[in-house]
């Protein structure tokens, strides 16, 4: 018999709105328990019947992490139930972050980015479809991975950071997040933490079967972004098939602050290569003293590919890679 | 309690694809238990054997229990083992790091480590001091009686009461630890090798469709009990190592040497046949002949 | 912490409320999973979520109080269209991909397939059948039958619905905008060229009546 695959199988569904409830929940339930935030990637699971929890837990009536407000030292902190549209529009997040504000811009369609929230942007799973098929693979807490055979369909699959698992990030704002220097404050009942954004993305080789450091009962709750660097230049562009509604195959965010014509400092992070956005810090040093301009930026294309490898249908990425974080040092305005 | 970790593959075929992970908490259970019985269950100080002025004549003042290289060979592996067994279940009970590489790497020292001992084992050792003979088995239901307190009237050696029978070269419990954590270490040895196939090495490229799914699995699942029945058994070696009497073992392991007195004592001298300058032992021949 | 205005700003009339269990579950026949297993007496793996309390909703649908069992699971198209008779808003893909469900949450438009009705209680649900006022249609409405929009016209409900969020966005779209704001539809006869023309047509029927 066909999978039916549009009426979702029940659930306990709960709507807490205290975050603290949410927690308790979440503690409940352990593995059972599915939070749910703008909810357009869990539907597709329910709907799959690949993920059945016994739990879903609503977060949409938690206030308290929805918004935007200033933050610590001249910072901003947004709420991580905040959706991509109120954060894409955002007079604060233009006018000073810019970056994220076109990166949550570019995220799939207005109905998605109307509904669909930063924190699970950011948290969101790999779109591999042989994980999303259900097999058993690595990721799913098999043995396996189907993409990374010869004879496998990986078009969209890494080329650096694999380890086992070749599935990759999708994420459009994680990668700006990386080069805003921002922070991600977790939640859980034993207690508040924080991570930079570079250290919240994890790879296969540390854990293969999650994208984070959340745990079972972890939540995410606020993005603190720090004061932005005076007079930052930036850049931000995701490749895609279409140009609505689909992941990237590439993205990079970069920012650079320039003095009397040279690079400062600079963060260039790539997106959609790896199993998580990669900062790339040697093209970061590298850059360090030169000038923005097309060969600074090529300089900086070579560096970025360096030990990149591709699998039989991706190596268009390595191009691809190359060129954007060219053209992130040499176009950033 | 599952054993197995099951999962349907894209074929709609349900097939194993590794032991279950609550086994790891049963081997440190049952090692725990283990441990603590028998640290409360047979304290009691067996008395030694005495010691006999006629063997004791013309022997060095040290004996050496242990050459260089099997004091070599059984330091790398132990550490190999370590490095294996952290590497693969750290991660799983929650403490994250890269350990993939790492692990077969140290697996990669093992098998080496191994083949040495094979190597050495036939080439400068005598094979059968480690067999388990019929004098073994009587040795063992001795020392088994002796050490719960029973007489020793089966006791072939020195005296009457409960006195620890002699062994030859390697007491009967150290030959049952070498060869149950010999089986384990050739289980995880060979399918460890197989499952190198499943990962980017520098030795062949990667091949994940070798073997069938069913047989993939049950390659995980061997690995898997072999790594687990590796914990126990760890715990184990690790409790007898420490306990006081016989940390002249031990010590042997380290510098080689044990006392003549120790000598005398624990190991049967027919069974174990000492040069006269201590250098090397070698069993007058096979046991149970 | 966030202030407590721009949650306000975000979220209007919207009430508290603490841990308000699933609702429906024993006794769905009468919901969705109804309309799916029609007399097929398949009912019975969605009715397994226990010590349930059934319970009545109570949806802002068009300006209407409308008061509905709803199964936890229920997306917001299913229970419109098939508890609430409210069959404009289609569903194309169910997966948040063409937009044929696309409505009103607030003002803002936001997928049917993709949202669980219990998530949108006490909020206003707009579909394209509240778009008629005191029988005047909604200029976007017009703005279709002036320009003729749609072939097969099965996406029609949804990029109306698109293009009445899009003018509260921005009354006054370039060409180029509107199509970016109406980028979350898809129209498989591929007639955008007549859609954009009918999106350009209600900006200025919609400036006009302002």
């Amino acid at each position: 018999m066909a999978v039916i695959r549009d009426m979702i199988p029940p659930f306990e569904l709960y709507q807490p709105a205290e975050i603290d409830d949410a927690l308790r929940l979440m503690d409940q339930y352990g593995d059972q328990g599915w939070v749910l935030a703008g909810g357009l990637d869990t539907f597709d699971w329910f709907k799959d019947r690949i993920k059945r929890p016994q739990a879903v837990i609503d977060l949409a009536a938690v206030e308290e992490i929805r918004g935007i407000a200033a933050g610590a030292d001249g910072g901003l902190e947004i709420g991580a139930m905040t959706s991509l549209t109120d954060v894409a529009d955002h007079a604060d997040v233009q006018g000073r972050y810019p970056l994220l504000a076109e990166a949550a811009g570019l995220v799939a369609t207005p109905q998605i980015r109307n509904q669909g929230t930063l924190g699970g942007n950011i948290v969101q799973d790999t779109r591999c479809w042989y994980y999303r098929s259900g097999w058993p693979c690595y990721r799913a807490g098999g043995n396996i991975c189907y993409a990374a055979t010869a004879r496998s369909m990986n078009r969209e699959h890494c080329i650096v950071g694999a380890s086992r698992c070749v599935a990759v990030n999708p994420s459009d704002t994680a990668p700006a997040l990386v080069a805003l220097d921002a922070e991600m404050v977790v939640a859980s009942s034993s207690g508040e933490r924080t991570f930079p954004a570079a250290d919240f993305f994890i790879g296969p080789d540390i854990d293969i079967e999650r994208m984070t450091v959340l745990e079972p009962g972890d939540l995410l709750t606020r993005i603190a972004l720090p004061a932005p660097w005076e007079g930052a230049r930036w850049y931000f562009e995701k490749i895609r098939d279409r140009k609505s509604w689909d992941f990237s195959l590439v993205s990079v965010a970069s920012m650079l602050r320039v003095e009397g014509g040279a690079i400062a400092d600079a963060r260039i992070v790539v997106n959609s290569i790896a199993p998580f956005p990669v900062r790339m810090t040697a093209v970061e040093t590298a850059i360090r003293g030169r000038e923005p301009n097309e060969e600074t930026g090529q300089l900086a294309g070579e560096i970025a590919i360096e030990g990149a490898r591709a699998l039989r249908h991706n190596d268009y990425k390595i191009a691809l890679t190359r060129n954007l974080v060219k053209r992130s040092i040499r176009d950033a305005a | 309690m599952e054993f197995l970790r099951r999962a349907l593959n894209p074929w709609g075929e349900n097939v194993p694809i590794g032991v279950s992970w609550d086994l790891i908490w049963a081997a440190v259970i049952v090692g725990s238990v283990f441990v603590v019985g028998h640290a409360l269950l047979v304290p009691k100080k067996v008395g030694a054997a005495e010691i006999d002025e006629d063997e004791a004549r013309g022997l060095p003042e040290k004996v050496q229990r242990h050459t260089v290289g099997a004091r070599g060979f059984h330091w790398s592996m132990s550490v190999a083992m370590f490095v294996l067994l952290i590497t693969a279940f750290f991660p799983v009970v929650g403490i994250r790091f890269p350990w993939v590489t790492i692990h077969w790497i140290a697996g990669v020292v093992l098998i080496l480590t191994v083949l040495y001992h094979i190597w050495h084992v036939f080439a400068k050792q005598d094979f059968w001091t480690m067999w388990i003979g019929r004098r073994d088995v009587e040795e063992g239901r001795d020392s088994l009686k002796a050490a719960l307190g029973r007489s020793g009237e089966g006791e072939a050696g020195a005296g009457s009461g409960s006195r620890r029978p002699r062994a030859g070269k390697y007491p009967v419990d150290q030959k049952m630890f070498h060869h149950a954590a010999m089986i384990v270490t050739i289980g995880a040895v060979v399918t460890g090798i197989l499952m190198m196939f499943r990962i980017d090495n520098f030795l062949w490229a990667e091949n994940t469709y070798m073997f069938s799914d069913a047989a993939w699995g049950w390659i995980y699942v061997i690995h898997g009990i072999c790594g687990i029945g590796l914990i126990f058994l760890v715990i184990a070696h690790v409790y007898f190592a420490i306990r006081p009497e016989k940390r002249w073992m031990t010590w042997s392991m380290i510098h080689g040497l044990i006392d003549r007195e120790k000598y005398l004592q624990n190991h049967d001298p027919k069974r174990w046949v000492v040069a006269e300058s201590g250098s090397d032992a070698v069993e007058a021949g096979a046991d149970g002949d | 912490m966030l202030q407590p205005e721009v949650i306000q700003a975000r979220r209007g009339g919207f009430t508290r409320r603490k841990f308000i269990k699933g609702v429906v579950a024993a006794g769905a026949t009468a919901s969705a999973a109804g309309y799916l297993f029609r007399g097929s007496g398949a009912l019975s793996p969605f009715l397994t979520a226990q010590g349930a309390v059934e319970r009545l909703v109570t949806l802002n649908v068009n300006g209407q109080q409308r008061r509905v069992e709803v199964p936890r699971q229920e997306t917001l198209a299913m229970t419109l269209r098939y508890q609430l008779g409210l069959t404009g808003t289609k569903l194309g893909c169910d997966r948040a991909e063409c937009g044929a469900c696309t409505l009103l949450i607030d003002g803002v438009t936001h997928y049917g397939c993709s949202i669980l009705t219990h998530t949108v209680r006490g909020r206003e649900v707009t579909t394209i059948e509240g778009l008629e006022r005191n029988g005047e249609m909604h200029p976007v409405q017009q703005a279709v039958l002036d320009e003729g929009g749609f072939q097969c016209a099965f996406c029609a409900p949804g990029f109306v619905m698109s293009m009445v969020g899009m003018l509260d966005r921005n009354p006054n779209p370039t060409r180029e905008e509107a199509a970016e704001l109406l980028a979350g539809n898809l129209c498989r006869c591929g007639d955008y060229d007549k859609i954009l023309n009918t999106a350009m047509r209600a900006a200025e029927l919609s400036g006009a009546r302002a």
